[in-house]
This record gives C-alpha cells, structure tokens and sequence, in this order.
C-alpha cells in the first residue's frame, strides 16, 4: 500500500512541476495586477485591524495574533507580486519597481524584518514595545509607497 | 471662547518668540513646516541640504531649485532680509524680476511678518555650501519673466494671514498652517490652463499635480473626498501616513509627511485637523488614469 502511494506521488511531482511554471507564464498582467491589489488590502486591512487593537480602539487583543501571523505571510514575498511584465496597465506601481530593482527589494525585506519585529513583541506582550513596533512597521509601508507607488499613473 | 478672546489669544501666538535663539528655532519649525528643504535638496541623487538642483516636473515645464544657503556666490549670501522678505511676500527676487508661482510664494505671502523674520533668521545661520544653479527647462513662451507679472494681477493676492475673529483660535491657527505655512492647496487644489488656483474648488483634488502625480480630494465629501474619516483619523494620518482603511500614504505626500508634518506638535496637527474638516465638502472624483505604456517588447527584458 505504501510503495503505490509513492510512487502515485512520484509520478505527480514532475507534473506539477511542469504545469506551475506553466501556469504562472499564462497568467495575464491584468490578473496579477490585481491579485496584486488584493493582497496589498489584505495586507492594509490586517495592519488597520492590528492598529486598532494596539492603539486600544478596540479590544479584540485575542486577535492580534491571527492579525500579525496573516501580516508575516503575506510581506512574506512582496517583490513575488510584482513580475516583470505586470508594470503596465491599472497599476499605481512606479517604473522605478523595475528599474531600481535593489532598493524595491530592499523595502520589501525591511518591511519583513519589521513585522517579525512587531510579532515577536506581541509574543513578548510589552505594551510600550508593541506599541513601538507597530510604528515602525507603519514606516516601511510609507517608505516603499513613498518611493514606488504614485497615487494613480 | 469668545471672538475677541480668539483673537488676542491668536496674536499672543503669532507674536510671541523674541530671543535670539527662540526666533531660530521657532525658524527652524516654520522652515520644516513649509516644505522648504524638501524642495531645495536633490535628495533623489544625495544632493546637498538647501543647495538646490532639485528637478520639479510641472505640466509647464521643468523647474530646478536654486540654492538657498548663504553662499554669496551661488547661494542668498549676498541678500538682505529685506530682499529675503520681499521674495516671500511678493515673489520678487533682489533684482525686480518675478519669480515663477513654482516657488510656492501664492502661500508663503501669507506668512505673518514675524514668521518670515524667524525662517531668515534661521536660513542665514545655515552653513553656506557652494553649487551653482541649473537653469528651467521651460517652453519659449514662459521662458520671459516679465509675463508673469500678467499672471500676477490674475492669481496672486499678497498679504499675511488675517485670522477671523468668528472661529476659534484652534481653527484660525489650523487655517495658517495649511495656507501661509504647509501650502497643502499647492498640491490639492485644482489649477485652471493658465496655472492658477480655481478658488472655487479649493483643496478638491488634482489629477494631474506635479510630477505627473494624482493628488486626492481632502474636502470632507463622503464620495470623493475625506468625508467618512474621523478628525482623529486624519491627525493620525497626519503624523503616520496610516489612512483608516489600512493603506499608507505614497508619493510626494509621504514626503511632506516625513519632512513636515509628522514633526509638528500634535497641537499643530490637531489645529490643521480641525481646519480641514470645516472645509465645505466639495464632490470630485480624481479621475484615474490607467498606465497606456504599449506592452515592453520581450527582448527589452531579457
Ligand atoms: C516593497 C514595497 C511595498 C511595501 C513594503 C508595502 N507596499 Fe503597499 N503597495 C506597494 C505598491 C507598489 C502598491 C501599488 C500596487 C499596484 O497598484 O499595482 C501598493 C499598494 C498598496 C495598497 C493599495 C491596494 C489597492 O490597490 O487598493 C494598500 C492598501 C497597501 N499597499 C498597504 C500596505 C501596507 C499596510 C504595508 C505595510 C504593512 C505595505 N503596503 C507595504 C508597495 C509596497
Ligand atoms: C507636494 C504636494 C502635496 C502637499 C504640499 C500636500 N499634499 Fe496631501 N497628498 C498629496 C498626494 C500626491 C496625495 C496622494 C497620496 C498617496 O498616493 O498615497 C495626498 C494625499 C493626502 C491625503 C489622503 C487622502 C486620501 O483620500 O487618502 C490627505 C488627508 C492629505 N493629503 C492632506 C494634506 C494636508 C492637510 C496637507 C497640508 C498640510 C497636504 N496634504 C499637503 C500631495 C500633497
Ligand atoms: C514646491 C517647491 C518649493 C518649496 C516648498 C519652496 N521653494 Fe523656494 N523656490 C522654488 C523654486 C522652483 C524657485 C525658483 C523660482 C524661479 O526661478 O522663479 C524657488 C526660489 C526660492 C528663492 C529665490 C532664490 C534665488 O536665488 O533667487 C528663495 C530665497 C526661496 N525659494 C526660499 C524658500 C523658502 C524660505 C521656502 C520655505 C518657506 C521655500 N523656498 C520653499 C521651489 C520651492
């Protein structure tokens, strides 16, 4: 029984390994664009929810852990969302995406490392360095925006 | 509060730093406030503060900065306060030529006198860097100062802030700030072919601002503009950028952010809060504009 579950699992993976790539070429710029969008409101959404929670809004505090494990999944592989190729059309995305590809990503992960900062604070439960943190991951979402995203091209 | 109290309380405000070192710090805020290092650096390519050179894309042309520090040579070494001042307020430079309304001076002559004292006070202890200016890149037909003066008598009312004795003092220093110091209408307000503001679309929003930029509607419309924020929302977002849908500001406005307003004081932000949301809302929708770029050709990338 086990043997034919490996090998039915064998004969699967050079499938999907053909068929992701696949996949991923055919997926039309329009459609990433806005796969794109939706992730960076996801993203938005989790950070106003986490915000109204550490500023003491609201008090869903039971929460703020799903807020933080979603935000760390989704900056997981920001410059993932933006292909070459997805820079035109119904974007807010500035060339300078593309052009000065080293500091976009260099954005992206420090983005990352705050928001792993930010989890392990509320991990920690200090008010004040969760307070803090949450700062500073507010400032990494300005400072990419602020270099990489016009209001509307 | 009542009027006159209002009043009195606004001047004791506005008139109040007198020692030397307090006029320059009290120039130090109003220069971060109004944005001026933020246009006089080349920040973009590791310019020097306050020496100019940086490029400012207008539908009109191209405008680079001139250098502000007190160089003699290339800087405002040479100025007397009273050329500094005349600058602000009128748009005139020491020489009796006009100044293009790139320089946001439509706002700056708002100034009160003893602020415009204070930022001189401030800018000439500033160290003097030298690096000559770069000329406009400007079509024929604006490259003559001497039609701006046409454009003048058209748009521009010169004249410090006069406070309105009926509104708080909160408000009357909220209404300052965002017209004589942080020029917020430069960006948000709509301009007519000529460059003008349209003053009865005031803070409505421009969707086509500098840099090619959309800029929003923040009058308190419920539609189109900041109508469904709270005035706490927009003190935050004042100070963080953080919008209350979760979204962050971009562009030039986390600019203005970084460099200005988030180093106010919270009373400062709250005043410029409070003023906004009295604006009458205004509907218009800041039309967007979808990136026309023909599909780069695959050999262009790889
Ligand atoms: C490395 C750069 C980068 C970082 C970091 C970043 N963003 Fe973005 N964000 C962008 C770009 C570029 C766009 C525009 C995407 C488009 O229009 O195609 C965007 C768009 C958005 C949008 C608008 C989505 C829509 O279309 O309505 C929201 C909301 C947003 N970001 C929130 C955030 C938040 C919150 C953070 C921080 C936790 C963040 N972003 C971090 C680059 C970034
Ligand atoms: C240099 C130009 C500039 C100046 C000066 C400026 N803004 Fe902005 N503002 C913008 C741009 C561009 C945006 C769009 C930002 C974005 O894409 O995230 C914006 C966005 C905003 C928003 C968010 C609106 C929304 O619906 O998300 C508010 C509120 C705002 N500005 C208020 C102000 C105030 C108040 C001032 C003056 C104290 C000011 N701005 C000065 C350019 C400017
Ligand atoms: C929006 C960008 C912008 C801001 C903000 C700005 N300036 Fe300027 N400034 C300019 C431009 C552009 C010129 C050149 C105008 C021209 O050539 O007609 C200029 C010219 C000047 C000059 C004349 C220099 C000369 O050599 O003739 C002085 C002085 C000056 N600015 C001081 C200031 C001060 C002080 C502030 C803040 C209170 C300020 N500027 C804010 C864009 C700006």
């Amino acid at each position: 029984m086990k043997a034919v579950k490996t090998r039915c699992l064998l004969s699967i993976i050079p499938v999907i390994t053909i068929l992701v790539p696949l996949v991923l070429h055919a997926a039309e710029p329009e459609e990433i664009i806005k796969y794109r969008q939706n992730t960076m409101k996801a993203i938005g959404g989790h950070t106003a929810a986490a915000g109204a929670i550490v500023q003491g809004k609201v008090d869903y505090k039971n929460q703020l852990a799903d807020h933080v494990r979603a935000l760390q999944a989704l900056t997981a592989d920001i410059p993932g969302l933006f292909p070459k190729d997805s820079d035109f059309g119904d974007t807010k995305a500035k060339d300078e995406v593309w052009s000065n590809r080293a500091e976009f990503e260099k954005r992206a992960k420090s983005a990352k490392t705050n928001v792993a900062a930010f989890a392990k604070a509320v991990q920690g439960g200090n008010p004040q360095t969760i307070v803090a943190s949450f700062k500073e991951v507010g400032e990494s979402c300005k400072a990419c925006h602020k270099d990489f995203r016009k209001k509307d091209d | 509060m009542s009027g006159r109290a209002a009043v009195l309380l606004w001047l004791v405000i506005a008139a109040s730093p007198v020692l030397a070192d307090d006029v320059r710090q009290h120039g130090e805020y109003l220069f971060r406030a109004a944005g001026c290092a933020t246009c006089h650096t080349d920040e973009k390519n590791h310019g020097v503060p306050l020496a100019g050179g940086r490029a400012l894309k207008t539908s009109f042309g191209t405008f680079y900065t001139p250098n502000i520090t007190p160089d003699p040579d290339t800087g405002i070494g040479r100025w007397s306060e009273a050329d500094f001042i005349r600058a602000l307020r009128e748009g005139i430079s020491p020489a009796g030529e006009h100044y293009y309304p790139a320089f946001p001076y439509t706002s700056y002559t708002r100034l009160t006198d003893t602020d415009q004292h204070a930022i001189w006070v401030y800018l000439s202890s500033r160290k003097p860097v030298q690096q000559a200016n770069k000329p406009h890149e400007l079509p024929w037909y604006l490259r003559s100062r001497a039609s701006l003066g046409i454009w003048k008598k058209m748009f521009l009312s010169t004249g410090a802030f006069q406070s309105q004795p009926d509104r708080s003092a909160a408000w009357n220093r909220g209404a300052y700030l965002v017209n004589a110091v942080a020029h917020c209408c430069e960006c948000h307000t709509p301009r007519n072919f000529l460059g003008g503001f349209k003053e009865s679309r005031q803070f409505a929003g421009n969707s086509e601002g500098v840099e090619g930029t959309a800029v929003s509607n923040i009058t308190p419309d419920k539609k189109t503009g900041i109508g469904k924020w709270s005035e706490t929302d927009l003190v935050e977002y004042l100070e963080t950028g953080a919008t209350p849908d979760g979204d962050y500001a971009g562009d030039i406005m986390a600019e203005v952010i970084d460099n200005s307003l988030a180093q106010l004081t919270k009373e400062d932000r709250r005043a410029i809060a409070a003023y906004v949301m009295s604006l009458p809302p205004l509907e218009n929708t800041i039309h967007k504009r979808t990136n026309k770029k023909p599909k780069p050709k695959k050999e262009e990338y790889e």
